[in-house]
């Protein structure tokens, strides 16, 4: 008993943060990053993550719970929805980062509640023994020929934020129409994209629709696979482009410390580590040294435009829906 | 007569004690949620058919798996405690092993073993998980057979016979661990979600709770779980009413009989039992063991080096960054794991005193932490401890630790007040008259010879608190834990790392059970 008091004090005994970070980025790509803000500048991070299983919405809830009283001072979000979410709640403050300055236009809020980052793509994962594959995204469980794949269900994630871009360029009815064929088709539906990844490269699947940093990471571990870019013909809107937000947390206990992380995170040291760690994250700036086999949007690959503020409306209003559709 | 009533005058304020704690952290961070259930929940949701739809999969999946539970973990705990199949001692050691794994673990080991999909696969697999939680439960009942009564079945019909009377002993402990079994399957979605990626597609109950709390709105949340804790409520009530009406009524110091000698029965029968016992030990924990094991020196074509190599690399680096979690999740499961060795006793003690209405009315109070999502759990704790003038106890480890206990107290209490509501009161009521404390009343005239069961649910709430990964990830100082950091690293992808991590964390959970079974063993 008195090793156990004398464990619980030494444990207890932890020093104070200067900054408190809400994380939605995979630990093991995050934790160099935080680790290199507090080389450099000598401050304390106290991170705090999300897992996959969980749907990554965790942190987003926890924001919500602790409104009156923030704990957190930067939330740090893999993708742009629910950013966009809590600026509308009214967590987020507005903070214009110098390091933001040449990130393009596209990617920033324009009353500076958020900036984006490092993204990934959607693209299709297939098998090197793959014959018949979808060029289109909504070729995908259409017919027999293109739905012998997996596709994560999209409650969460890039996959959810992918339907509501495309209830965006579409509309809502097309895009449930859509997912009613793909669902009654024997596409096999995942639980998240790294679900489906795996089930590609262990054979069960011969591609899926997934994330550039889950592909990256079958190519790297040697699985017999490839990335296409799906809607690459000009009459299609192009690959969509999801990049890492990050936002100030309004009313955090450490606004100073805040400011210096998130101008850190918006550096091109940052995208450029991004990019050349295993996640293989896409930089938003141009001219960021990449890996060469690494694929630029604009130039091997045609990005998508989105208007993210819309995108968000769309999956406030889908997610409904989607949740009776895939929960049933 | 009068002493007995001024000793019942110094106990209250230890109950009083025992209310304020698990009021502090059990009831306050549930009465947010609690308070939703009357915000509107209306017989209508219950009747909508998708609900019934997704309900009626629950509990298809959760009946279908605690069968296979009960099914493999009673005879197991027979054949371990009672009977002389080869190797017993190292099988009674082995069969909670699976309670040390995280079920989606499990699922991810057996389906990289077998291939298979479907929701049948699901269930088997949280089958093969909870299936120590009967045993366990089953193997404490039949240890308190007396020895007159093992004798008595013996002379009456054999072998057959003594066996056929374990069985009756066994089986209503049995049911109340397949009631928790229920309870924990009915509540994952995620073994279910992994099972359906691949040809039928099915959802469960628990996946729609969890999406309804996922919302500014976590009231609706709150909404949704009330089918789900009725559900649980009834088969807790009904467990509960089977071991209290049926159960081993043998208390206090029992001497167990010998094992029975199966040899002696037919000459083949130790070996055909020992092959039974050691082949569902190797589904329960030896393929699933040996599947990580093998996958922390797998890798994709382009890996290098050999197994052992990138085996020694994966656990190095499991231990390299995993180091601060593992104390971490050892700081909050050890210190749920005391608060609730000293709180379950007296809530056990005070059951026992309670009568009619009021007793279930407390049984029910008792049950509720557990049967809500933990979710809701967690968000309830953010509403009610995130103050300005709380802010350091809300960042602080004794948060994580108050509230992992408040969750899983309900297993201890019941384990803790099953056992003693057997023992004979003699003592205590001597010891009363002789003028002892009322904790040394408890802990050491009560419960004195049964002093096992009380460190058994301290250690089975350790498990579950280091396990627990939903609220690990909504309260502060228990986000960098095994479980958030094993769960984030299984995103990205079941390499190396992801089983080396696996293992270390089984270990973490099994070495103490494993020391303090092996001391008990040696003075048995």
């Amino acid at each position: 008993m008195r090793s156990f008091a004398l464990l619980l004090a030494l444990t207890a005994c932890s020093q104070k943060p200067d900054v408190v970070v809400y994380c939605s980025l995979d630990q093991v790509h995050a934790e160099p990053i935080l680790a290199l803000f507090e080389l450099q500048t000598g401050l304390k991070v106290e991170a705090h993550f999300d897992v996959e299983r969980n749907k990554t919405v965790g942190l987003v809830n926890r924001l919500l719970a602790e409104a009156s009283q923030p704990y957190a001072d930067v939330y740090w979000n893999n993708e742009v929805a629910h950013t966009i979410r809590l600026k509308r709640a009214g967590l987020t403050a507005p903070y214009q980062s110098p390091s933001a300055a040449d990130i393009p236009p596209s990617f920033k809020d324009p009353q500076h509640h958020w900036a984006g980052f490092a993204a990934r793509a959607r693209v299709l994962l297939a098998h090197e023994k793959a014959t018949q594959l979808p060029h289109f995204i909504q070729d995908i469980g259409q017919s027999s020929a293109t739905s012998a794949g997996a596709m994560a269900a999209p409650l969460t994630g890039t996959t959810l934020t992918h339907m509501a871009v495309w209830a965006d360029i579409h509309t809502p009815n097309f895009v449930f129409a859509w997912l009613q064929t793909a669902l009654d088709s024997p596409l096999s539906i995942a639980g998240g994209n790294a679900d489906a990844m795996r089930r590609v490269c262990e054979g069960d699947v011969p591609w899926c629709l997934t994330d550039t940093d889950d592909a990256a990471a079958a190519i790297a571990n040697g699985y017999p696979v490839e990335m296409h870019y799906l809607g690459q013909s000009q009459s299609q809107p192009g690959v969509l482009v999801i990049p890492n937000t990050i936002c100030l947390i309004a009313d955090g206990p450490h606004p100073e410390a805040a400011k210096s992380f998130i101008d850190f995170a918006l550096s091109r040291q940052v995208e450029e580590h991004l990019a050349a760690g295993r996640s293989r994250q896409i930089p938003l700036r141009p001219h960021v040294p990449t890996p060469p086999t690494m694929q630029i949007p604009g130039k091997q690959f045609l990005p998508m435009a989105v208007d993210w503020e819309e995108v968000a409306t769309q999956l406030e209003n889908i997610l409904p829906r989607l949740q009776q559709l895939f929960t049933s | 007569m009068k002493r007995l009533k001024l000793s019942l005058r110094k106990a209250t304020p230890w109950y009083l004690l025992a209310f304020l704690l698990t009021g502090i952290m059990a009831w306050l961070p549930l009465s947010p949620v609690l308070s939703a259930f009357g915000n509107g929940w209306v017989i209508q949701d219950l009747l909508d058919p998708r609900t019934l739809g997704l309900l009626g999969n629950t509990v298809a999946l959760a009946t279908k798996a605690s069968v296979l539970a009960i099914g493999l973990g009673l005879p197991l705990a027979i054949l371990a405690t009672r009977t002389n199949v080869l190797g017993h001692h190292f099988l009674r050691l082995c069969i909670p092993l699976p309670l040390f794994v995280p079920p989606l673990l499990l699922a991810q080991a057996w389906h990289g073993f077998s291939g298979a999909d479907s929701a049948l696969m699901a269930a088997i697999c949280l089958g093969l998980s909870y299936a120590p939680l009967p045993a366990l439960f089953a193997a404490r009942a039949l240890r308190r057979q007396s020895p007159s009564s093992h004798q008595a079945a013996l002379l009456a019909g054999g072998p057959k016979s003594a066996l056929r009377e374990m069985v009756r002993l066994a089986l209503p402990g049995a049911c109340l661990g397949t009631a928790f079994a229920f309870l924990f399957i009915a509540s994952d979605f995620a073994v279910p979600d992994y099972f359906a990626t691949v040809g039928e597609k099915f959802s469960v109950y628990a996946g729609e709770v969890f999406n309804q709390f996922r919302d500014q709105n976590w009231r609706q949340g709150a909404r949704a779980a009330a089918p789900l804790l009725a559900l649980g409520l009834a088969i807790l009530g009904l467990a509960w009413f089977v071991d209290c009406k049926f159960g081993n009524p043998q208390g206090g110091k029992v001497t167990t009989p010998q094992r029975l000698q199966l040899q002696k029965w037919h000459p083949l029968l130790q070996i055909i039992f020992s092959l039974f016992a050691w082949l569902a030990i190797g589904l329960l924990v030896l393929i699933p063991i040996g599947q990580l094991i093998w996958e922390s020196g797998a890798a994709g074509p382009l890996a290098e080096g050999s197994w052992l190599q990138r085996s020694q690399t994966a656990f190095a680096d499991a231990f390299t960054r995993g180091r601060g979690d593992f104390l971490r999740s050892l700081q909050t499961g050890l210190g749920a794991g005391a608060i609730c060795f000293f709180l379950a006793p007296m809530w056990a003690r005070f059951l026992i005193q309670v009568k009619g209405w009021k007793k279930a009315f407390l049984l029910v109070l008792l049950a509720l932490p557990l049967l809500t999502p933990a979710m809701g759990l967690g968000i309830g704790a953010i509403v009610i401890f995130n103050q300005d003038w709380l802010r350091p106890f809300y960042a602080g480890p004794w948060l994580p630790i108050l509230i992992f206990a408040g969750r899983f107290l309900p297993i201890a209490i019941f384990l803790t007040y099953e056992r003693m509501r057997t023992v004979p009161s003699s003592q205590e009521e001597a010891a009363t008259l002789a003028g002892a404390s009322f904790l040394r009343r408890i802990f050491r005239y009560r419960m004195g010879g049964e002093i096992k069961v009380i460190w058994l649910g301290a250690a089975m709430v350790a498990v579950f608190s280091i396990r627990e990964l939903d609220l690990a990830i909504l309260l502060p100082a228990a986000n960098a834990s095994v479980a958030v950091r094993y769960f984030n690293a299984l995103h990205f992808a079941r390499d190396q790392f992801v089983a080396a991590f696996g293992c270390l964390m089984t270990l973490l959970l099994f070495l103490p059970y494993m020391i303090s079974s092996s001391f008990q063993s040696s003075h048995e």
